[in-house]
């Protein structure tokens, strides 16, 4: 078997200003390949490019030989604003391993990210269907994608969330499902309700109401999130409506009380209604969270929950990591 | 011959909740819990079938028939509404009831050994029979429903949310609405099946039951008004769902 090498940028190597000049649209990915595989001393190639990357795999007789080649066709067309330092360069299984890793989604932006392994299938098709594949790389990839997709079936590197934001999302659509027919209340305009607002409306919440001391704070962050500003003091009245409070305003004190609450359970007919409270000091007396129909969850227990997905995750990795390195063990192309 | 389909039929409940358990310890979907249950709901059929061809008449004249025909209703509302809602888990949740049903006819032999054929057949009689089995079928998935919010919600107001269970119960509103609409089918087949009951007593008939009936019909209707009127907290209208339902099946030690 030849010696396999990469070369390439990635999110954390070099900013989009450069990875957008070496990236490859992917209907020009084969003709990419037939360039990598006019190199000196590289026989078969893929040319890898996404949002996050440009990896380019060789296979040739000579490693070094190989590499310089490909740094040259790589510098030649970033220009000059790639430099060195926005490359790395890996050789034999040190090269397999990290394709195993970008394929399991352990190198990408989003952890365990499953399109990055469509992605990497259309690079490799596009270069088998050029005839720039053998043998090596052949084995190569093939082994990388058992390998991905064991990885996948065997972890739960997708799975549970990592942020407040995320976490809180989360169980807003436990509770009701899919959050376009759940309207949104968010109390405080700050940058936590601006993130938290944001992601609810990424998992499809359209009606966002927002209140805040300053009515035109309000209407910015309503502007923002199209959703509609309301003044600070009708806040009870649009309780009635929502399904979903997220609060982080600066009171020095609770501003939802029980009896808040208590007063609007009736109109609202029981239905659930689900708290995020994001600020400190708390703006949702804990109380509020001992009526039956709502679900209550400050920073505490929301970070708990975005803390306790970090170890699962990091957790993961490493069975993960381990997964990767007995496959290729037992493939015969770990290296040395 | 009834006997072993009928442990054909618990044997596949059984294994529909086994897998669906370990489907979830895996954390992903069950595909033949789903498979299983269907094959169990056609096992069930074949009984009811020749039962009701020993008997000439709807296979409800003793409490194993009116047990396998409690489960078979249930199974096919759980086919029914399973798929259509996309609840997963329901299966899972409703096999332990159908196998514990078919458990009890087994296990204490609740079959009549020579069932008794009927020499006139009273069409009102049967249908009330059918309708309202059929009726506590929909109550009895509405009861698993009804069970898995409860878990959901006691792990979100506990802030538990995690776990395998977490992950693949379903939302708690589409387990609502679901329970809802179920209770809902339910009391308007009762309602059905009570009526064809006092058409039955017009023709003579007197039953001891039709009162249990009536009184099951009138807790659920009044349950539904309540709750569409005036509301009902998600955790009180499960546990009346679930307690309403369990003191219904009073109403078949008066059959």
């Amino acid at each position: 078997m030849m010696d396999v090498v990469c070369l390439g940028l990635n999110h954390r190597s070099a900013p989009v200003a450069v990875r957008e000049m070496v990236s490859v649209p992917e209907r020009k990915l084969g003709e990419a390949t037939e360039g990598l595989c006019r190199i000196e001393g590289v026989e078969e190639g893929v040319v890898l490019s996404t949002c996050n990357r440009t990896e380019y795999y060789a296979a040739g007789r000579d490693a070094a030989v190989a590499r310089e080649g490909l740094r040259g066709f790589m510098i030649e067309h970033g220009g000059e604003s790639l430099g060195e330092e926005h490359l790395y360069e890996m050789e034999s299984g040190e090269a397999i391993r990290h394709l195993c890793r970008v394929v399991s989604g352990l190198d990408s932006m989003v952890l365990g990210e499953t399109e990055v392994f469509g992605q990497v299938k259309r690079a490799y098709r596009a270069a088998l269907e050029a005839g720039h594949t053998s043998t090596t790389l052949n084995k190569v990839f093939q082994k990388a994608f058992g390998i991905g997709k064991k990885v996948r079936s065997a972890t739960g590197i997708q799975e549970g969330q990592t942020s407040v934001g995320s976490v809180a999302v989360d169980l807003a659509e436990k509770i009701f499902g899919h959050l376009r027919e759940s309207p949104v209340m968010v109390l405080g305009a700050g940058e936590m309700s601006r993130s938290t607002a944001r992601s609810l409306l990424s998992r499809g919440a359209h009606s966002i109401f927002v209140a805040n001391r300053s009515y035109s704070r309000a209407e910015v962050l309503a502007r923002e999130l199209s959703g509609k500003a309301v003044r600070y003091d009708e806040w009870q009245r649009v309780l009635t409506e929502v399904d979903v409070v997220i609060s982080s305003t600066s009171a020095p004190h609770a501003v939802v009380r029980r009896p808040d609450v208590e007063a609007v359970r009736g109109k609202r007919r029981y239905r659930p209604l689900f708290f995020i409270d994001i600020a400190v000091p708390r703006d949702i007396d804990p109380e509020v969270g001992e009526i039956e129909e709502v679900y209550l969850y400050d920073i505490d227990a929301l970070e708990k929950i975005a803390g306790r997905g970090r170890e699962r995750r990091a957790e993961q990795i490493r069975v993960c990591e381990r997964i990767i390195t007995e496959e290729l063990a037992k493939a015969g192309l770990l290296g040395e | 011959m009834v006997e072993w389909l009928l442990a054909g039929a618990t044997g596949l409940a059984v294994l529909a909740g086994v897998t669906g358990l370990q489907a979830v310890r895996h954390g992903r979907r069950s595909r033949w819990t789903l498979v299983l249950m269907a094959l169990a709901f056609f096992c069930q059929l074949w009984v009811l079938g020749i039962r009701g061809a020993e008997r000439g008449r709807c296979p409800l004249a003793d409490g194993g028939e009116v047990l396998v025909f409690l489960s078979w209703s249930l199974v096919l509302f759980y086919l029914v509404v399973g798929p259509a809602y996309r609840l997963s888990l329901l299966g899972l949740f409703t096999a332990p009831v159908v196998a514990v049903f078919q458990g009890l006819v087994l296990g204490l032999g609740m079959f009549e050994a020579d069932p008794e054929r009927v020499v006139e057949v009273d069409g009102w009689a049967e249908a009330h029979a059918a309708f309202s089995v059929l009726a506590y079928g929909a109550f009895a998935l509405a009861a698993v429903a009804a069970l898995m919010f409860l878990v959901l919600n006691r792990k979100l107001k506990q802030h538990h949310p995690r776990g395998p269970l977490f992950r693949n119960l379903p939302p708690a509103r589409s387990l609502l609405d679901s329970m809802a609409r179920l209770t809902l089918l339910g009391v308007l087949i009762l309602t059905a099946g009570v009526a064809m009951g006092f058409l039955m007593q017009q023709r003579g008939g007197s039953s001891g039951h039709i009162v249990m009936a009536m009184v099951t019909w009138l807790a659920y209707v009044v349950l539904l008004v309540v709750y569409r009127v005036r509301g009902v907290t998600p955790r009180r209208l499960s546990l009346a769902v679930v307690g309403l339902f369990a003191v219904s099946l009073l109403v078949f030690a008066f059959v």
